[in-house]
Formats: C-alpha cells, sequence, structure tokens
C-alpha cells in the first residue's frame, strides 16, 4: 500500500500550532512526504509524551521515504527478478539509446536511468528519469510494466 | 559473452568489474552461483585421474547389451554430433529432455507442419503475441524484454502499446498475465481443445465457450503475428497434436500466425536439429531398430528396464525425473559427464568431470527459434565435453 498524507496526518499532533512553519498539520503531512520537511520539524510531537506512541508509528512509516531517491523510486531487489522489462520499456532510454535499450538489448548509452547488474535493477543515474527536475512528469512506466512489483513510486 | 543460463541465448551480457551486466538472475546464477560443488573424476566412488575414468567408460560401454545416451540439452552442438556418433557405434538408444519437454513442436517445426519464424523476425515485424502455456518470467526471463512484447522493432517502432497486442493463455494468472493491460487479453483456460474449437468458431463469426472475436479481429489486421507455446499447451493438448498443428494452419489463411516454442534447456533445440540432420527424427532414437518411438524415450526405457547402460551428459535424472524411473535409474550403470556434483553424477559409477558449455567451454548452441550463436567463453578449460566425448568415440 502506498503512504498517503493521511495516513501521515492521523499520526501528526493535529493541533495546527504552527511551530513547523506551516500553517496546518495536513500541508505538513503534505511536505513531510515530497521530502521538503523533517519530521524533526514538528517540535511537539518530540517534546511531548503524549505522543510518543504516534512518534513511533510515524517514523516506522516513513522508513521507506529514506531509501527512495529523489524521484520517489522505490527498488526492492529481492523481488525484481532482472527481465528488463522497465529498462526497455523506459520512453528515456529508448529515446536515447534506440540502438541499445530501444530494441530489447542492454543498454549502451553511459549513464542509463536503471541496469541490471547481478540480476538485479540497480539505478544508475535518476538524472535522466523524467520525473527528475523542475518540468517533471509522474510517468510510471517502469512500474506499470514489472510482473513482481518491485518497483513502486512513493506517491503509490 | 553468451549467457547459457535458458533457451534465449542472450548475447549482451558483459562482465563489467566482476559485476555480470544486463543478465537477469537465472543468467547470472547460471554464470557464477551455480557453478559449486564441482564433480571429480570418480570410478566406483574411488578418484582416479581423467583417463583412467574415462578408460572405464569405455569399458563399461563395450560390455553394454543395451546402452542408452540421454541429455545433452546444455552442451553444445559439436558434443552433440560426437555423442550421436557414440550412439551409432554402440546401437544403443538416444535421448534427450525434449521427450517430455517440447520435442513434438520442433519436431513439427524442422518436418514443416506449421510455420515458424525467427525471433528478431518476431520483434521487428509481430503484432499480436500470444503466450500459451507458457510462463517466460520463470523460464525465459528477457523473452518478453528482449524479443517480443517490450522491443520497438523494424516496423514496429511505436512501442507496445500501441504497435503489440499481447494475449496470455493460461491456467493462472501467471506474472506475465498480470502485464496484460491495454491493448492486451488474458484468457484463463481449463480446456485447451474447447480454445481451439473457440478460435475456430470465432473464424466463422460464431461465438463459442471463449470469448476470442477480439483476439481473431487484431490477428486479421497484421501481417505477421507470433505464438509462443510451453509444456502447459503440450499437456494440455493431450496428444491431439494434429489437432493444434490443423488449428495453426486453418489460421493462417486468414491472418499470418507464426509458432515458436518457448522455455527449455540452452540448447535442446540444438540437439533436435542434430538428431534431425542424422537420422531425421529428433529424439527417443533407437539405431538397432532406426527408428523412433515413445517407447524409446528415457523414462520408459528404464521403467521397463530395457537398458543397463546410461551414458549421461549434462542433466540430472535422478533429481528431476518421477520417483519411479530415478529409483530403477540406481540399478542401471551409469556414466555421467557433469561439471556439477549433481545427485546422478554421485550415484554413477563413472564420473568424468568437465566445463560448463558457454562459460568454460565455446562452441555452437540453437536459440529457441532455430538461429545458430557461437558461444564466446570466458575462461577456456582443457577438458570439455567434446575433448571427453571425442575420447570415448576414439577408444570404442
Amino acid at each position: 500500500m502506498p503512504l498517503t498524507p493521511m495516513d501521515i496526518y492521523k499520526l501528526l499532533p493535529k493541533t495546527n500550532c504552527k511551530k513547523c512553519g506551516e500553517q496546518t498539520c495536513m500541508s505538513f503531512a503534505f511536505k513531510l512526504l515530497n521530502r521538503e520537511k523533517k519530521l524533526e520539524d514538528c517540535k511537539p510531537l518530540f517534546e511531548e509524551k503524549k505522543y510518543e506512541v504516534q512518534l513511533k508509528k510515524l517514523q516506522e512509516i516513513l522508513k521507506p521515504l529514506e531509501k527512495a531517491t529523489e524521484t520517489g523510486l522505490i527498488v526492492r531487489s529481492e523481488l525484481c527478478n532482472g527481465c528488463g522489462n522497465c529498462i526497455v520499456a523506459c520512453p528515456v532510454h529508448v529515446e536515447r539509446d534506440p540502438q541499445g535499450a530501444g530494441i530489447g538489448k542492454g543498454p549502451r548509452i553511459k549513464d542509463p536511468i536503471y541496469r541490471i547488474e547481478n540480476g538485479k535493477l540497480v539505478i544508475v543515474n535518476m538524472h535522466l528519469c523524467r520525473r527528475y527536475g523542475k518540468n517533471r512528469i509522474l510517468c510510471v512506466v517502469c512500474r506499470e510494466n514489472c510482473p513482481t512489483d518491485a518497483i513502486s513510486f512513493l506517491e503509490g | 559473452m553468451i549467457c547459457t543460463g535458458c533457451s534465449c541465448l542472450c548475447e549482451d551480457i558483459e562482465i563489467l568489474d566482476s559485476k555480470v551486466l544486463n543478465a537477469c538472475e537465472k543468467g547470472y546464477k547460471h554464470i557464477s552461483g551455480f557453478r559449486e560443488p564441482r564433480t571429480r573424476n570418480r570410478v566406483y566412488g574411488k578418484e582416479v585421474d581423467v583417463d583412467k575414468a574415462i578408460e572405464s567408460a569405455i569399458e563399461i560401454l563395450k560390455s553394454a547389451k543395451s546402452a542408452v545416451i540421454y541429455g545433452l540439452d546444455t552442451t553444445t552442438l559439436e558434443a552433440q554430433r560426437i555423442a550421436v556418433k557414440i550412439a551409432e557405434k554402440l546401437q544403443s538408444y538416444i535421448d534427450d529432455n525434449s521427450s517430455f519437454c517440447l520435442g513434438e513442436f520442433v519436431e513439427a517445426i524442422l518436418k514443416k507442419r506449421i510455420p515458424s519464424a525467427t525471433l528478431d523476425e518476431v520483434r521487428d515485424y509481430a503484432y499480436v503475441l500470444i503466450y500459451w502455456g507458457t510462463n517466460p518470467y520463470h523460464s525465459l526471463p528477457r523473452h518478453l524484454s528482449k524479443f517480443s512484447y517490450y522491443p520497438r522493432g523494424a516496423k514496429r517502432n511505436r512501442g507496445y502499446d500501441e504497435d503489440r497486442y499481447l494475449v496470455v493463455i493460461d491456467v493462472r494468472r501467471s506474472e506475465i498475465a498480470k502485464l496484460a493491460k491495454k491493448n492486451a487479453k488474458f484468457i484463463k483456460v481449463e480446456n485447451d481443445l474447447e480454445l481451439i474449437e473457440s478460435f475456430e468458431k470465432a473464424l466463422e463469426g460464431k461465438a463459442w465457450k471463449y470469448d476470442v472475436a477480439e483476439i481473431v479481429r487484431e490477428m486479421k489486421k497484421a501481417d505477421f503475428n507470433a505464438l509462443f507455446g510451453g509444456l502447459g499447451l503440450k499437456y494440455g493438448l493431450n496428444g491431439n497434436y494434429k489437432r493444434f498443428f490443423d488449428f495453426v494452419n486453418g489460421m493462417n489463411n486468414f491472418a499470418p500466425l507464426y509458432f515458436i516454442p518457448s522455455g527449455f534447456h540452452a540448447n535442446m533445440r540444438g540437439f533436435n536439429e542434430t538428431l534431425f540432420e542424422e537420422v531425421g527424427e529428433v529424439n527417443k532414437f533407437s539405431f538397432r531398430e532406426r527408428r523412433s518411438d515413445s517407447q524409446f524415450s528415457f523414462s520408459e526405457l528404464v521403467k521397463n528396464e530395457k537398458v543397463d547402460t546410461a551414458l549421461i551428459v549434462g542433466t540430472d535424472p535422478i533429481a528431476s525425473l518421477p520417483f519411479d524411473v530415478s529409483k530403477k535409474l540406481l540399478k542401471v550403470r551409469k556414466i555421467v559427464i557433469d561439471p556439477k556434483d549433481t545427485l546422478t553424477a554421485k550415484n554413477a559409477e563413472v564420473t568424468i568431470a568437465s566445463a560448463f558449455s558457454g562459460i568454460e567451454s565455446g562452441g555452437e548452441m540453437i536459440r529457441s527459434d532455430g538461429v545458430r550463436i557461437k558461444l564466446e567463453p570466458i575462461e577456456k578449460a582443457e577438458i570439455d565435453d567434446v575433448y571427453i566425448l571425442k575420447r570415448i568415440l576414439e577408444g570404442l
């Protein structure tokens, strides 16, 4: 199940104390998920004892965020069998490497987004991804074509 | 290098800084992880040198009343040719795994009963891709990404969601069935023969048990469609191969449909073609009677106690065949040529340590679609299958 801002909001103090600099706890939850804010910015959560249980739960559900790349990508390599569907389907690979990944072979360009190393998918160069940078689009082609759901994104 | 992990024989594998690039998990394990434990040259459990082991093997083969040569699916064409010569010399039986794998389909292709194409043609031209009774996620992991659904081909360059139509036919929702989303169809099949009937009725414009009208409509649009058949199809047909071949040929009157068997050992098709070139049959052949018969398949021969000696090359029948076969195989004298210390090698009278084809020794293999591929080994072993079999042939 992907993590939603609502899941985070439910565990926050919900007092809208504005100590984090945000107007509401809900907007803090959004920024937390986008990794623009850190959990430590919510002062009451750490200072007041009554939030102890909530804090522990929050730290647990936010753990996958640390593993995710800047584009929100999470690769669970224990599920990957190296079929390479994601590499060949990726529109960026097709455009930049038409004679390699575009026709099903291993990528021939120097820094592809993905590569299969030792039978598992590894992220080589996230900067090429369409999800990266200011004008990003929420492309999910690699996730859609993974037969084992080894690829996931933070937003689901 | 060429990966010999499955019959895809991927040629784009690279080794960089001790990392294996581009190979799937199956190929990576084949190249790096599955090579241990190595076998030793043994005669009746005693470790000997290779010359002594080969001599003992020749003695046993010479004294055999009825011998069988079995396996050979993971070795090279060169070794297979010598093995066929040994079988001819001994007037013995010869068989490989294709007798219970996809041998019937390869035979039909070689005897030109059904049209077939190469996987490169599939990549360039195919529109409808039917996976029938096969799950390449396990058997040929890179099949979809390298040859069929995902790559952009010469005439199919708009990507999988526009220029391909994927059909998955299986008894369960397999991993690749999950990929059948847009422009695709998954059929959960209970009876393969009824599905064939449904296709034939759909051609006449009638509805039948399975809803295949859309697939037929899509097939008629294109000038190249491919059908990949696996073991699920073979056993689903229940021996009615002719019914299936008639269906494929009948389909070709309306829309071109090419059949490619998918999912077997690296060089199983190579063995079928080698034997076909020599004797005109693909497997389960008896040189004494010069004919092929289902009674001459390895498991039948062992079960019916028709053989007293078996020369087993690169396979592990005691571990992989049913218990009633492997139990009887223990009574047969076994000469095993294998690089790995398998259960059969441990129980054999003579074991000869060999090399991994494609990794430690070169040669040629045939891909599942019939394309010959020259292996590029990364190491060079002195003693390989060709060397051992050649010496056995000379000794005989």
